[in-house]
């Protein structure tokens, strides 16, 4: 296998390669004037590594994956073209209103819950671009006010006057009817032809959505319009640079789906935080390889915690409403959260509960914590890990940044100590203490919210900070293994070479399945059966379009499914391909129940309310072989030996402890130390504490795991 | 008399009770309980505050947890945008710990229900508390806000059997069987119409509800399903909060965890004090109206005299309107104890834990029997409409403490729009179900101006935050309604001032598809403003609700063009030929909307601060290419001169006219003691239906200027049934035509 995957961050531009079984990894700065450029800086360092001139590699790889961390940039920059905006009349200040609770999308609890302080992002679209053209469809897709084509003429026309540079149409129940947008679409073509001022992009909500819910939708679409140019003019820049060097096939760029698609296949939405959904992707891996049911991934960096959720039997958790910077929108995305706990979290004293606070705001990276020395004057976690001696001074960030305890105590002093009373070392260890259990908590909640029962997950942990502190979330958590993952240092980009090729196709109804007050099983089950093929068939249109046999091709039907009129909708992985008869209904409406009860408990399933269907969506795929886990680094020397010493301080042994410290490039493929002990990487440190033990495994990861009884 | 047969006469009077009905002494007193004995012993071991802040964050990622999960399973449409609470509570039934989202009121409301439970279940032998019993109660005399609020809570033992805690869970969850469908009767004369009232009652054992139980209360109510299903949710939600809890308890102990509740209360009771005490020590004074009891037009007056006293803060509310015996505008006391604390967790200290021991050192007075303290036969469904105007009366006192203080934990606000604007619905839906409840607008009031900065249009309603407004899509798939207009701002509508109020948007409805279905709408402000502004900002106009019927809608708008698509266009201009148009106070019993009928209703506006000749030019010209004001009134109200056509400011002249004006204000201004001459009258004016106190709050008027009694003896009011008053006035009208009326 010969495969290459590229994730592009904020700072680092990832480059993971597979090349007849040997795994390389690079790193380039990102280049944001041209992202291709760090792109291909990353790709010539990985050939290096292999020996072969880039463009021999580019040319002998079966696919280039690209995932991304930077599709948000343009939406908080506002970089995107004039959007005109059309909808259904009555409609227009759907976005500025932002269905109430837009102020609050994409911020954290705190400032969500003040509403004195409560003020909503500027729009993306002037309201002077927002047009209500005279038309309405119903719920059922009966029209109740025809369009009106010269009102529509008359109002692009308008649009176009005002600057417009391209079309969102977002109409009222086009999802059940799409013939007003496909007819808005046409007039626009027809007015303005492409020969004319060049194509208007024109985005019709129900191509990027098919889920009930106007103001979602619409998002969605505009999101998409707004990002649309951008991504087409830098990907394509990429994939002519990339033609240029020897690479003949299509990019494949990672979709939030968790599957991937080739540029004429993707719209822009999909491409957002791809890149921490391939490194969601990684961690599946990392589920499947070793057999473990629900993997919790934690990426620990220095200003945020991300959390996500990865099963071992493949399949992804989805949030179909998931927020993107500030906007609520409706597209199917691998569920992830970035909570605000990190390295650079600012600690302080709590005069409510008479103890310390850490959180939510960080120190960031600009000035950073007290102990980088630019200025930093409030204490951080990064300056109680040092304080404590879990970080190096002399080897920070492979030795790029010299940290100065002496500005950790100072802050620390002056901050904490002058409040709490004691002394340094135990404000530092309230610190740590208290950032474990926050991120302990966030955890919890994202975990048992979803479904999942918190102790019986499994925990992995990476970013710069994660293994700093993993025993101890994982203590607070009460869950005794975690592992710090091979390929830690390019975990995005690892997922992203082992993604497949997916797509979703859904569609909004609303289909009783039981009704109560008839005592009916009532699904139309030749209805629903029409459906799953019509979207069986898209799904398969999109990967043969991609050059796909229909033989490789493998199809999941889902239901999205209620009692009574509740707001969650659990997807139900349908038992069968196609449902027959009422024993499959019976069949359907138990394993809905099953879900549910392993959700909410089974006192809470109520099919006695009644069980709806809102959703049908078919999930198709190809089947694909994956990177085998091994790093390249498993041949390393087999007896630890550490290089030094220094006294760290933990909870178990706050006046000190006597710390082996190791450098990680000394340790074997089965290495075990007992905790406490200190591993020192090139990207992070590795803190077992008393009570917990170090190994690493052939793959290249590391499991740390609490002894049995010591807590 | 004898001490054997004292004793003996107090134990005939204690077990001869014809009801144990609602306790007044309950009721009266929202202060922390005592520490009990388990607290006490917990207390003395247990005092280190970190291992406290630990176990409580455990505590509240619990009720987090139930929150989500009540959210996300309730088929209320209250549920599905946070109109609940889940709570865990000290075994006196203080609540400790509560989930930081939903409705913040009910953080104060659930207190007496479960004392209820304490005093009267708890060793009544054909009750008891025991481990696996489930409690609900619906209303509000005992506890909670109204009757469409239904609870449920479950007592917690620790491994010795010791009583260590409660957990409840409350959800709004609309229809209850009430006299008008969806569970917020207007029409409701007494209390017995307004739904199932349930007080404290025992409905399940061993974590199981008795399914004769839910029949009985199925069986009271429009909609069966609702209830049987929400009613497993919200116990489902209280076994997942007994079962972490239970996690917590192996993890540390039984008494620390008992120890941590009752220190949140007290930190957190402390705390509230010493930001009481930073503010300045004075009163300060506010009265606002309520304009209507939702069946009749009427001036009910809400005053408050806050007196702020060192870490104390009295709210007075004497010689507020007497309460009416057969309206459901009244208030039971703590909800409005509630209301208040919602202004201080949502609206100045947003930071702090939702808890009992926020509201703690606040100390509400009010006359009993009157609209904010009502006597238990006096309906109360419709309560929102005398405490969200009291809400808004503290919201007007509240900046004027804080406004010196060095140290805020939010902006200086004006006063949030302050009624539920939405239609509650009703009937037979599209698919031959027996539905009631309301439309997500409610949660569409608009906020208002701040000291630095203009208030958000439509954007969230005074009792919770992160709420929402939902999807025009989703509602007309489960009900026939449909909006023609869901959101359009409308223009002119927002508190006038430096910063001004958010705007509110106007809605325009009516229903396909089904022909028994109808909406009812309950606000007060059409006649008189019910939101006003701060330091010279305007307040909200007032906002009627308008019908045009005898037209079938969908036949007509299609010819109609875009800028007549709002309230305003087709009340004034009248575009259907031989519909019907009118305009009526928003107090709209359920009425049957016959399809393509319109009814119209309009989002209120946030009170604008300061004054608005000092609004920033620019911002006026925005707001006019925004469409929230007028090009009139840009001119008229904020004296900004500008070129019609390239809406660019002439700054020159705009700064000449607006001192202009202020020379004319002062030509208008005259000495205070003259304009009290002119002013001030002696009583309210004949004709004028006022209710409540005018200058001497010890004389309550009701409803004309005889009608009047000394404060405390005027225990209520009862209103003529409209229709007889209509009839009558026909009768006159037929009379003086001449014609004689046969008995």
């Amino acid at each position: 296998m010969r495969r290459l995957a590229v994730d592009v961050g904020g700072t680092f531009t990832d480059c993971f390669v597979e090349w007849d079984g040997r795994h390389i990894e690079s790193k380039a700065l990102t280049t944001y004037h041209n992202l291709a450029v760090g792109f291909l800086e990353a790709v010539d360092r990985a050939a290096a590594q292999l020996g072969l001139e880039a463009d021999r590699m580019l040319g002998g790889v079966d696919s280039v994956r690209y995932g991304t961390t930077l599709g948000t940039n343009a939406l908080i920059e506002r970089r995107g073209p004039r959007l005109g905006v059309i909808v259904t009349m009555g409609f227009e200040c759907g976005m500025r209103l932002s269905r109430g609770r837009g102020y609050g999308d994409g911020l954290p609890r705190h400032l969500q819950v003040d509403l004195a302080g409560a003020t909503r992002p500027a729009p993306l679209v002037d309201q002077a671009l927002i047009v209500g053209v005279n038309e309405r469809i119903d719920a059922r897709g009966e029209v109740l006010l025809p369009l009106n084509a010269d009102d529509v003429r008359a109002k692009v026309r308008r649009l176009v006057d005002q600057g417009a540079q391209g079309f969102v149409v977002a109409l009222v129940n086009s999802v059940v009817n799409t013939a007003h947008e496909e007819r808005i679409e046409e007039i626009i073509r027809d007015e303005y032809p492409s020969t004319l001022f060049g194509s208007f992009p024109v985005i019709l909500s129900h191509r990027i959505s098919q889920r009930k819910s106007e103001y979602a939708r619409m998002m969605a679409a505009v999101v998409c319009g707004f990002l649309h140019e951008q991504m087409f003019y830098s990907l394509g820049n990429l994939e002519e640079a990339l033609r240029e060097r020897n690479y003949r096939k299509p990019v494949l760029l990672i979709h939030n789906t968790g599957g991937m698609a080739s540029l004429e296949s993707t719209h822009a939405l999909q491409t957002i935080h791809s890149g921490p959904v391939a490194g969601l992707g990684a961690a599946q891996r990392v589920a499947q390889e070793h057999s473990l049911p629900v993997v919790v991934a934690t990426d620990m960096g220095g200003t945020s915690f991300d959390v996500g959720i990865a099963q071992g039997q493949g399949s992804w958790l989805y949030d179909f409403n998931p927020v993107i910077d500030r906007w609520l929108v409706s597209t199917p995305m691998v569920y992830l959260r970035t909570l605000g706990a990190g390295g650079g979290s600012i600690a302080r004293y709590d005069r409510l509960w008479r103890t310390v606070q850490v959180g939510p705001d960080s120190a960031g990276s600009e000035p950073g914590p007290a102990c980088y020395g630019r200025g930093g004057m409030e204490p951080t976690v990064s300056d109680a890990d040092l304080v404590l001696g879990y970080l190096s001074p002399d080897y920070y960030a492979d030795g790029s940044l010299q940290l100065d305890r002496s500005l950790a105590e100072l802050v620390i002093e002056e901050n904490l100590v002058s409040q709490l009373g004691g002394s340094v070392v135990q404000a530092a260890l309230l610190v740590k203490q208290k950032v474990d259990r926050n991120m302990a908590d966030a955890v919890f909640m994202e975990v048992a919210t979803r479904g999942f029962d918190p102790r019986k997950i499994s925990l992995i942990s990476y970013g710069g900070a994660g293994p700093v502190h993993c025993c101890g979330f994982a203590a607070a958590l009460g869950v005794d293994r975690v592992m710090v993952p091979p390929f830690s240092a390019v975990f995005s980009a690892f997922g992203a070479a082992n993604l497949r090729q997916l797509h979703l196709h859904e569609r909004s109804v609303y289909l009783t399945v039981y009704n109560p007050l008839t005592r009916e099983v009532t699904l139309d089950i030749a209805a629903v059966n029409r459906i799953c093929d019509d979207l069986e068939a898209q799904g398969a249109d999109d990967l043969a379009r991609q050059g796909f046999d229909s033989s490789a091709i493998r199809h999941q039907v889902e239901f999205e499914m209620r009692y009574g009129n509740q707001l969650v909708q659990l997807s139900v992985p349908s038992p069968i391909a196609r449902l027959r008869n009422v024993d499959d209904v019976l069949g359907l409406i138990d394993a809905f129940r099953i879900n549910y009860s392993e959700r909410f408990g089974e006192k809470a399933a109520a099919p006695e309310a009644g069980v709806k269907i809102v959703a049908v969506r078919v999930v198709s795929w190809v089947v694909g072989t994956a990177v085998k886990l091994e790093s390249a680094e498993t041949s390393r020397g087999a007896t630890p030996r550490p290089a030094g010493e220094r006294t760290c301080h933990f909870l178990s042994h706050p006046e000190g402890v006597a710390t082996p410290v190791y450098r990680w490039n000394t340790l074997g493929a089965s290495s075990a130390l007992p905790g406490p002990a200190i591993i020192e990487a090139p990207h992070t440190t590795y803190v077992v504490e008393p009570g917990w033990r170090f190994e690493t495994d052939a793959s290249g990861g590391a499991w740390m795991t609490r002894v049995n009884g010591q807590h | 008399m004898a001490t054997a047969v004292k004793s003996k006469l107090e134990q005939f009077l204690d077990e001869t009770v014809v009801f144990y009905g609602p306790d007044r002494e309950i009721l009266g007193d929202h202060r922390l309980a005592p520490r009990s004995v388990l607290e006490e012993r917990a207390m003395a071991k247990h005092r280190d505050p970190h291992t406290t802040s630990l176990l409580r964050s455990k505590l509240e990622v619990t009720a987090e947890e139930a929150f989500y999960q009540l959210e996300q399973t309730g088929a209320a449409p209250g549920a599905k945008w946070g109109d609940l609470i889940a709570g865990i509570f000290t075994a006196e039934g203080d609540l400790a710990v509560a989930s930081s989202g939903g409705v913040l009121l009910f953080s104060v409301v659930c207190q007496p229900v479960l004392r209820y439970v304490m005093k009267y279940w708890r060793n009544e032998p054909t009750v008891g508390v025991r481990p696996g019993d489930v409690f609900m109660s619906t209303d509000p005399r005992f506890g909670n806000i109204h009757t469409p609020d239904q609870n449920m809570f479950i007592p917690v033992f620790t491994d010795e059997g010791e009583l260590a805690l409660w957990v409840m869970v409350i959800v709004h969850e609309g229809e209850n069987g009430s006299v008008e469908p969806g569970g917020m009767p207007s029409a409701a004369e007494s209390p017995y119409m307004e739904g199932i009232r349930m007080p404290p009652v025992k409905v399940g054992e061993n974590f199981t509800l008795r399914r004769d139980v839910v029949t009985w209360l199925q069986n009271s109510v429009r909609d069966p399903m609702l209830q049987i299903q929400d009613m497993k949710i919200r116990l489902s939600a209280c076994l997942k909060i007994k079962e972490r809890i239970d996690e917590i308890a192996r993890e540390y102990s039984w008494e620390e965890l008992v120890a941590a509740l009752r220190w949140t209360l007290e930190d957190t009771e402390a705390e509230v004090r010493r930001r009481l005490a930073a503010w300045p020590d004075g009163t300060v004074r506010s009265t606002v109206f309520a304009d209507s009891t939702l069946r009749e037009n009427a001036l009910i007056k809400i005053a408050v005299e806050a007196r702020k006293r060192g870490d104390e803060l009295v709210l007075d509310f004497r010689g507020t309107s007497p309460q009416f015996t057969n309206r459901s505008n009244n208030t039971v006391l703590h909800a409005l104890k509630g209301m208040l604390a919602q202004e201080f967790l949502t609206f100045v200290w947003p930071d702090l834990p939702r808890n009992q021991a926020v509201f703690a050192p606040m100390r509400v007075v009010t006359d009993y029997g009157s609209a904010l303290d009502c006597t238990p036969e006096a309906p109360n469904a419709q309560s929102m409409m005398t405490f969200f105007p009291a809400f808004t009366a503290l919201q007007m006192v509240v900046p004027k403490f804080i406004y010196a203080c060095s140290r805020r934990y939010t902006k200086i606000l004006s006063p949030w729009y302050n009624m539920i604007t939405t239609f509650i619905y009703g009937g037979i839906n599209q698919y031959g179900e027996t539905v009631g409840n309301l439309c997500a607008d409610l949660n569409g009031m608009s906020g208002g101006a701040r000291d630095d900065a203009d208030g958000e249009n439509s954007i969230s309603p005074i009792f919770a935050a992160m709420t929402d407004l939902g999807e025009q899509e989703v509602l007309e798939e489960e009900t026939p309604i449909v909006k023609i207009v869901p959101h359009r701002l409308m223009t002119d509508n927002c508190g006038f001032g430096k910063f001004r109020g958010g705007t509110g948007y106007q809605m325009i409805a009516t229903v396909r598809r089904a022909d028994a279905f109808g909406f009812m709408t309950t606000c007060v402000g059409s006649k008189f403003p019910s939101t006003y502004g701060l330091f010279g900002g305007y307040g909200a106009p007032t906002y009627p609700l308008c019908k045009v019927k005898g037209v079938n809608a969908f036949d007509k708008l299609k010819d109609l063009p875009e800028e007549r698509w709002t309230v305003a266009s087709i009340m004034n201009e009248r575009p259907f030929e031989g519909a019907r148009y009118s305009t009526h106070h928003m107090g709209m019993q359920f009425e049957i909307v016959k399809q393509g009928e319109l009814y119209m209703i309009v989002q209120g506006a946030g009170g604008g601060y300061g004054d608005p000749l000092e609004r920033d030019p620019d911002a006026v010209i925005k707001d006019i290419r925004d469409a929230i004001i007028s090009e009139s009134t840009a001119r008229r109200i904020f004296k900004v001169a500008f070129d019609a056509r390239t809406l660019s400011v002439d700054a020159k002249e705009t700064e000449r006219l607006r001192n202009e004006e202020r020379e004319a204000r002062k030509r208008r201004a005259r000495p205070f003691d003259e304009f009290l001459k002119d002013w001030v009258k002696p009583a309210p004016p004949e004709g004028l239906p006022y209710y409540g106190a005018w200058d001497d709050r010890e004389t309550i008027y009701m409803g004309s200027p005889e009608r009047k009694a000394p404060r405390g003896q005027a225990l209520g009011v009862t209103m003529p049934d409209p229709r007889d008053v209509r009839i009558a006035q026909l009768e006159d009208m037929l009379r003086k035509a001449g014609i004689n009326l046969q008995e």
